[in-house]
C-alpha cells in the first residue's frame, strides 16, 4: 500500500477515535463507531486493491452505502457525486489507455482531475447539503474522511497511467481548479448564511490547497498536500464536530478558546497549517513565484471564515473541552515539528 | 464482426436503461447492456471475465424486475431529451472510438465510453432508486470495460468485481427518504 | 558555554506558561511571582549565555520538516532585541495584576519573540513572529474583547510575506539562514517583500494603527504585553536585512524610501499628538513616534544610523513598560514621562536624535534631507509634549495595574541615561553593527564617554552632563502649580486623516446599484455552484476540457 494512503487511512482512524471518544452522547458514539467503520474499511480498500479500476469499484460501492445511510437529502442528490466521479475517472482512464493524438491524453487529465473534483465534493462539483442533516450522512464525509485516502490513492495511481505529456496538463488543472476552491471557499465560508455550509465550505479552501500542492509536481507540493491533509483529518473534522454538537447559545460567544480555533483553521503559526502554507510556498517558488505570491495572498481569505468558525464552538465543556484541546496540541506539535508525519509518508 | 454488434448491442442496452423509467424496461436494457459487455469482454479478457458480466448482468435484471415502477415505461412523455442524449453520445463515441484514437480495439473503446457515459448520465439525471440503482449497476459493468481497454490480457478481477457490486446494488431496497 | 544554553530564554517562559496553566486548571493561581520568574529568568538567562562569551553562539539540531533545521542563534542582534522585548515584559509580568490565563498567555508571547530572535534563520523567524501575533491577538481578546486589538489579517499577512521571502531564499540561495544567504539571492524584489513584511510586523505606517489604538484600551496589561512583543520584531528584520546583503540594502534606493516611511511615520504621530485630546492619546503616539525615528535612522544604512536606531528602540522599550505602569493623572510621573518622550535634553532619546541627524547628514545625498526633516518632525514633537503637560489626563484605567513611581522612575532613567549614551552604544548597540555590517568601512570608535563618528565628535559625558545638572536645577526652581489641566485647540491639523476617514466610510458604504442587484446576487450564485445542478456539472466539465485543449 502507499505509504501517504496508509498514514491517511491512521489519521482518519484517529479522527474517528477522537468523535467517539468525545462525543457528548452516548448514541450518537455507537452510530458514529459503526458507520465511521464503514468508511475507514472503504477508505483502506481503496488504498489496498492494486489496480486504479478496482478503486473504482470501490468508490462506487462506498458511494452507494452512503447513499442508502439514514439522511435528509434525497436519493439522487447523494449518489450523484460519487456516481459522476466514478463516471468521469473511468472515462479518464479509457482516453489515458487509448492510442491516438495529445487531445486524448489531455482529455484523460480532465476526466481524472473532475473525477477527483467530484469524489470529494469541491468546485465544480460541490455536493448539495442539508445543514440538519448528520455529519455521517452529509458531504463532510466525502471532504474529510474518505476524501483524503482517495485522493492520494487517484493522484499517485494517475500519474503512472497518464502519459508524460499530459502530466503538465493534470498538474495544471489541479493548480488551476486548487486555486479557484482557495477563492471561493474562503469567500464563501465567510459570507455564507449557514454555519453548516460554512464548515462545508472551509473544508473545501483547504482541499484547494491540497490540489495546489497535488498539481506542483515536486517533493514539497506533496508535503504541504499532506499536511493540509492531515490538518483536514485531524483539525477542521474534529473540530466541526464538535462545533455541530455544540449548544445552540454558541453564536454569541466569542472567548479565547474560540480564537486559538480559528488561529489553527486558518493556518496560523505554530499549527500545521501554517507549516502546509510554507511547503507549498516554497513547492509553488520552486516551479513559478508568481503562483506563490498569489497562493501567499489566497491564504489571508481563510481568517474571516475561521474567526466565524471558531466562534460557532461556543464554550466546550467536559470531554469535548479535553478533546479540543487534545486536538490543538496535536497540531501545534505537527506545525513545530512536521518531519515525522512527512517520514511516515515517505515524502 | 460479431464485436461490432456487441457494441451496438450495449448502446441499445444502455440506451433502454436511459429511456425507461419502469422495471421491465430498466431489466432489459441493464440485460442487454450486459451481454453485449460480455460479448466484447469474452474477445478482451477470456470466458471468466464474460461470464462473470454476464452473470452479474442476469442478476442485476433479475433484482431489478422485483422492485421499481409497473411496466416498461420506455420513452415515457417527455423522453425527447434523454433520446437525443442516447443518439449524441452514441455518434460522439463512434467519433471518438473509431475516428480520433487509433488502433485495434475500437468496439471496446466505443462500447466502454458510451456506456459509461450514458449510466452516467443516467445517475445525473434520475430522481427514483431503481432508475439509479440500475444506471449504478451498468456503470460498474462498463468500469471493467475500460479496466481491459489498451492491455493485452486484462486481469479477470475487474469484471468479478464489477458483476458482484453489479449483481449487489440491484438488490438494495433504500429506505424511504425523508423530504429534502 | 554550551551551545544548549541559547535554548534557555526561550524555552523558560514557555515552561513558566506551563507551570502557571497547570496549576491555574487545578485552581491554584500562582500569581505575579510565576509569572515574574518565567519572564526574569528569560532575561537573566540571556545575559548569561551573552555576557560570557559575546560573540555568536549557535544551536543547531536536526530538520524540522519545511526545509529548515532548528537553528537557534544568539548574537548581538538577538541579545540586543532579546533585552528589548523581554525586560519591558519582565516589568510588567511583575507588578500588573493578571488571572493566570492572562500570565500564561504573556508568557508564551513573550517565548515565541524570543524564539523569533533567537531563530537562526528566516522563516524560524516567519513562525515564530507569527506565533507571536497570534497569541497577542488571543491575549488582547481574553483581556477585553471589545477593545482595539490588531488587524489578526494585517498581522498574518505581515508574517506569511516573511515565509515567502524565506522560502525564496531558501529555493534561490539554497538556505534561509541570515549569516548563509548568499548575498545575490537578496535582489531588490526580495528585498520589498522582507521590508514590507517589516513594515506590517509593527505596522510601521503612517497612519494610525495598533501600535497607537492599544494605548486606548480601557486596561493596559495585555497592550503592554502585546507592544513589548510584537513592536521589535519588524525592526529586527530590517536590522538583519543588512546582514543578509553583507551591510547594505541591495539598492540605495531602499534606504530612502525605508527612511521616509520612518520619518512619515514619526510625522504622523507627531500631528496626531499636538492634537490630542487627553494626554493618554499623546502617550499612546509615543510608541509610533519612537519607532518612525528609529526606522528613519536605520534605514540610513550606516552604523551610526543603526546604532541611533537602537539607541531610539531601546528608549521605546523602556517607554512601553512606563506607559504602561502610568496613571492617567496630572502629577510629576506624568511630567518627567512627557518630558522623557520628546527628547529632552539630555534624555538618551535626545542623545540618540542628535546621532540620528548626524547619521543622516553623514549618509548624504537625499539622506541628508532627511535629517532636515527628522529635526522638524522632532520640533514638533517638543511642541505637542509641551501641550500635552496641561491636557486632561484621559480615561483612567485600572488603579491596580498602575504604578506611577515605577513608571516615573523608568522615565527619569532615560534621561539620566543621556550622558552615558556611549557607553551604551559601546555595550548594546555596536555589536549589532559589528554582527550586520562586518564589511562596513566606516566603524564606530569612541569610548564609554564619547560617539566618535566619520565627520564629527561627540563627547556625551561633557556635553549632556553638564545639560544634566542644569536641568535638575531648572526642575528645582519652578514650579509645577502654574500648570492648569485644561483642554487645548491643536497646532494643526492633517486635512488626510479626514480624507482617509470619508473614502473608508465611502467604502464600507458603497453597494451595488439597485439595477445590478439581479445579476450580483451571492446568494443565488452560492446556490447554483452549490445546488450540484447536472446543467453545471456538463458545463464544467467542457469547460475543463477546452482549457487544457485550445
Amino acid at each position: 500500500m502507499q505509504p501517504e494512503a496508509v498514514e491517511l487511512i491512521v489519521l482518519a482512524a484517529a479522527a474517528l477515535a477522537f468523535a467517539v471518544a468525545f462525543s457528548p452522547r452516548a448514541a450518537s458514539r455507537r452510530e458514529l463507531l459503526g458507520k465511521g467503520s464503514v468508511g475507514i474499511v472503504g477508505a483502506a480498500a481503496i488504498a489496498a486493491v492494486p489496480t486504479f479500476d478496482l478503486a473504482l469499484f470501490v468508490v462506487l460501492a462506498l458511494g452507494v452505502v452512503h447513499s442508502v445511510v439514514e439522511g435528509k437529502r434525497p436519493l439522487a442528490l447523494r449518489l450523484r457525486g460519487p456516481v459522476v466521479a466514478v463516471t468521469l475517472l473511468a472515462l479518464g482512464a479509457v482516453f489515458a489507455r487509448v492510442q491516438g493524438p495529445d487531445v486524448l491524453e489531455r482529455l484523460a487529465a480532465v476526466g481524472i482531475v473532475a473525477g477527483l473534483a467530484a469524489a470529494v465534493g469541491v468546485l465544480p462539483y460541490l455536493h448539495p447539503i442539508d445543514p440538519e442533516e448528520q455529519l455521517t450522512s452529509s458531504p463532510v464525509v466525502w471532504l474529510a474522511f474518505v476524501g483524503p485516502v482517495l485522493a492520494a490513492v487517484i493522484v499517485e495511481r494517475a500519474q503512472s497511467l497518464l502519459p508524460v505529456d499530459a502530466a503538465g496538463a493534470f498538474g495544471a488543472l489541479l493548480i488551476g481548479l486548487g486555486l479557484v476552491n482557495v477563492v471561493w471557499g474562503g469567500a464563501a465560508a465567510w459570507l455564507t448564511e449557514s454555519e453548516a455550509a460554512a464548515w462545508r465550505y472551509s473544508f473545501v479552501a483547504d482541499w484547494g490547497l491540497v490540489l495546489c500542492g497535488l498539481g506542483l509536481i515536486v517533493a514539497d507540493g506533496q508535503r504541504a498536500a499532506i499536511l493540509v491533509l492531515f490538518s483536514i483529518v485531524l483539525c477542521r473534522l474534529p473540530l466541526c464536530l464538535v462545533s455541530l454538537e455544540a449548544p445552540r447559545e454558541k453564536a454569541v460567544t466569542r472567548r479565547p478558546v474560540n480564537l486559538v480555533v480559528a488561529a489553527a483553521l486558518a493556518g496560523s503559526a505554530p499549527f500545521a497549517g501554517f507549516a502546509a502554507r510554507l511547503l507549498l510556498l516554497r513547492a509553488a517558488t520552486q516551479l513559478f513565484w508568481p503562483l506563490a505570491v498569489v497562493l501567499a495572498a489566497g491564504m489571508l481569505l481563510w481568517l474571516p471564515g475561521s474567526l466565524r468558525l471558531g466562534r460557532s464552538l461556543g464554550l466546550p465543556k467536559g470531554r469535548q473541552a479535553v478533546g479540543v484541546a487534545l486536538v490543538l496540541a496535536v497540531n501545534v506539535a505537527v506545525g513545530l515539528y512536521p518531519l515525522p508525519l512527512l517520514l511516515a509518508a515517505h515524502l | 464482426m460479431v464485436e461490432a454488434a456487441a457494441a451496438f448491442v450495449a448502446w441499445l442496452g444502455a440506451s433502454v436503461v436511459v429511456l425507461s423509467d419502469g422495471r421491465r424496461g430498466l431489466a432489459l436494457g441493464v440485460a442487454l447492456g450486459a451481454a453485449g459487455i460480455a460479448v466484447i469482454a469474452l474477445d478482451v479478457a477470456g470466458p471468466i471475465a464474460a461470464g462473470s458480466i454476464a452473470l452479474g448482468g442476469l442478476v442485476a435484471a433479475a433484482g431489478r424486475l422485483g422492485s421499481g415502477r409497473e411496466g416498461w415505461h420506455i420513452m415515457p412523455a417527455g423522453s425527447t431529451p434523454r433520446l437525443v442524449l442516447c443518439i449524441a453520445a452514441g455518434l460522439l463515441a463512434l467519433w471518438v472510438a473509431a475516428g480520433v484514437a487509433t488502433g485495434p480495439g475500437a468496439p471496446l473503446r466505443f462500447t466502454a465510453m458510451v456506456v459509461i457515459g450514458l449510466s452516467g448520465a443516467r445517475v445525473l439525471g434520475g430522481e427514483d432508486a431503481p432508475v439509479l440503482f440500475t444506471a449504478t449497476g451498468l456503470l460498474a459493468l462498463s468500469v471493467a470495460l475500460a479496466a481491459g481497454t489498451g492491455l493485452n490480457a486484462p486481469e479477470p478481477w475487474p469484471f468479478l468485481a464489477a458483476a458482484i457490486l453489479a449483481g449487489s446494488i440491484a438488490w438494495i431496497s433504500p429506505r424511504p427518504v425523508r423530504a429534502a | 558555554m554550551p551551545s544548549a544554553a541559547v535554548l534557555a530564554p526561550v524555552v523558560l517562559p514557555f515552561l513558566a506558561a506551563a507551570v502557571i496553566a497547570g496549576f491555574g486548571i487545578t485552581g491554584i493561581s500562582l500569581g505575579r511571582t510565576a509569572a515574574a520568574a518565567g519572564a526574569w529568568s528569560s532575561a537573566v538567562a540571556l545575559v548569561a549565555v551573552w555576557l560570557p562569551v559575546r560573540s555568536s553562539l549557535e544551536l543547531l539540531l536536526g530538520q524540522l520538516g519545511y526545509g529548515s533545521a532548528l537553528d537557534l542563534r544568539l548574537d548581538g542582534v538577538s541579545f540586543a532585541f532579546g533585552l528589548m522585548i523581554v525586560l519591558p515584559a519582565a516589568v510588567l509580568l511583575t507588578l500588573q495584576p493578571r488571572t493566570w490565563q492572562e500570565t500564561a498567555i504573556a508568557l508564551l508571547g513573550v517565548g515565541a519573540a524570543m524564539a523569533a530572535v533567537e531563530g537562526g534563520g528566516v522563516l524560524l523567524t516567519a513562525i515564530a513572529g507569527g506565533t507571536a501575533a497570534t497569541v497577542a491577538v488571543v491575549l488582547l481578546e481574553t483581556e477585553d474583547p471589545a477593545a482595539p486589538r490588531p488587524s489578526w489579517a494585517l498581522l498574518l499577512a505581515g508574517w506569511l510575506a516573511l515565509s515567502l521571502g524565506g522560502v525564496i531564499l531558501q529555493v534561490g540561495g539554497g538556505t534561509a539562514v541570515y549569516s548563509a544567504v548568499p548575498v545575490a539571492t537578496v535582489t531588490g524584489a526580495l528585498f520589498a517583500l522582507l521590508a514590507a513584511s517589516a513594515l506590517l510586523a509593527s505596522c510601521l505606517l503612517p497612519w494610525r494603527m495598533w501600535p497607537s489604538k492599544l494605548w486606548s484600551r480601557p486596561s493596559l496589561r495585555a497592550a503592554g504585553i502585546s507592544i513589548a512583543t510584537l513592536y521589535p520584531l519588524g525592526f529586527y528584520l530590517l536590522v538583519r536585512a543588512y546582514e543578509l546583503g553583507d551591510g547594505r540594502y541591495p539598492s540605495p534606493f531602499f534606504n530612502v524610501v525605508l527612511a521616509m516611511i520612518g520619518l512619515g511615520t514619526a510625522f504622523s504621530a507627531a500631528a496626531r499628538a499636538q492634537a490630542a485630546a487627553t494626554r493618554r492619546e499623546f502617550f499612546g503616539e509615543v510608541i509610533p513616534g519612537l519607532g518612525g525615528f528609529a526606522l528613519a535612522s536605520i534605514a540610513l544604512g550606516t552604523p551610526l544610523g543603526l546604532v541611533a536606531g537602537l539607541v531610539i528602540l531601546a528608549t521605546a522599550s523602556a517607554f512601553v513598560a512606563c506607559l504602561a505602569l502610568l496613571p492617567d493623572r496630572a502629577g510629576v510621573a506624568s511630567l518627567v514621562t512627557v518630558a522623557a518622550a520628546v527628547g529632552l535634553p539630555p534624555g538618551i532619546a535626545f542623545g540618540a536624535r542628535v546621532l540620528g541627524v548626524a547619521g543622516a547628514f553623514e549618509a548624504g545625498d537625499f539622506l541628508g534631507l532627511v535629517g532636515i526633516a527628522g529635526a522638524a518632525v522632532w520640533a514638533t514633537w517638543m511642541v505637542a509634549g509641551a501641550r500635552a503637560i496641561g491636557l486632561p489626563g484621559g480615561r483612567g484605567h485600572p488603579a491596580a495595574e498602575t504604578f506611577p513611581r515605577v513608571a516615573m522612575f523608568i522615565a527619569a532613567g532615560t534621561l539620566l541615561l543621556g550622558p552615558a549614551i556611549a557607553a551604551f552604544q559601546l555595550g548594546f548597540a555596536n555589536p549589532v553593527a559589528a554582527e550586520v555590517m562586518r564589511s562596513s568601512a566606516a566603524p564606530l570608535g569612541g569610548g564609554l564617554t564619547s560617539v566618535i563618528t566619520v565627520s564629527s565628535l561627540l563627547p556625551a559625558v561633557t556635553l549632556f552632563a553638564p545639560l544634566l545638572v542644569i536641568a535638575i536645577v531648572a526642575y528645582a526652581v519652578s514650579s509645577t502649580s502654574a500648570i492648569k489641566t485644561q483642554a487645548r485647540p491643536a497646532l494643526f491639523k492633517l486635512p488626510s486623516f479626514a480624507l482617509v476617514a470619508q473614502a473608508r466610510a465611502a467604502v464600507r458604504a458603497a453597494t451595488v446599484p439597485e439595477q445590478y442587484r439581479s445579476i450580483l446576487n451571492v446568494r443565488e450564485l452560492e446556490a447554483a455552484a452549490a445546488g450540484g445542478g447536472m446543467v453545471l456539472w456538463l458545463v464544467a466539465l467542457v469547460a475543463l476540457a477546452f482549457a487544457v485543449t485550445r
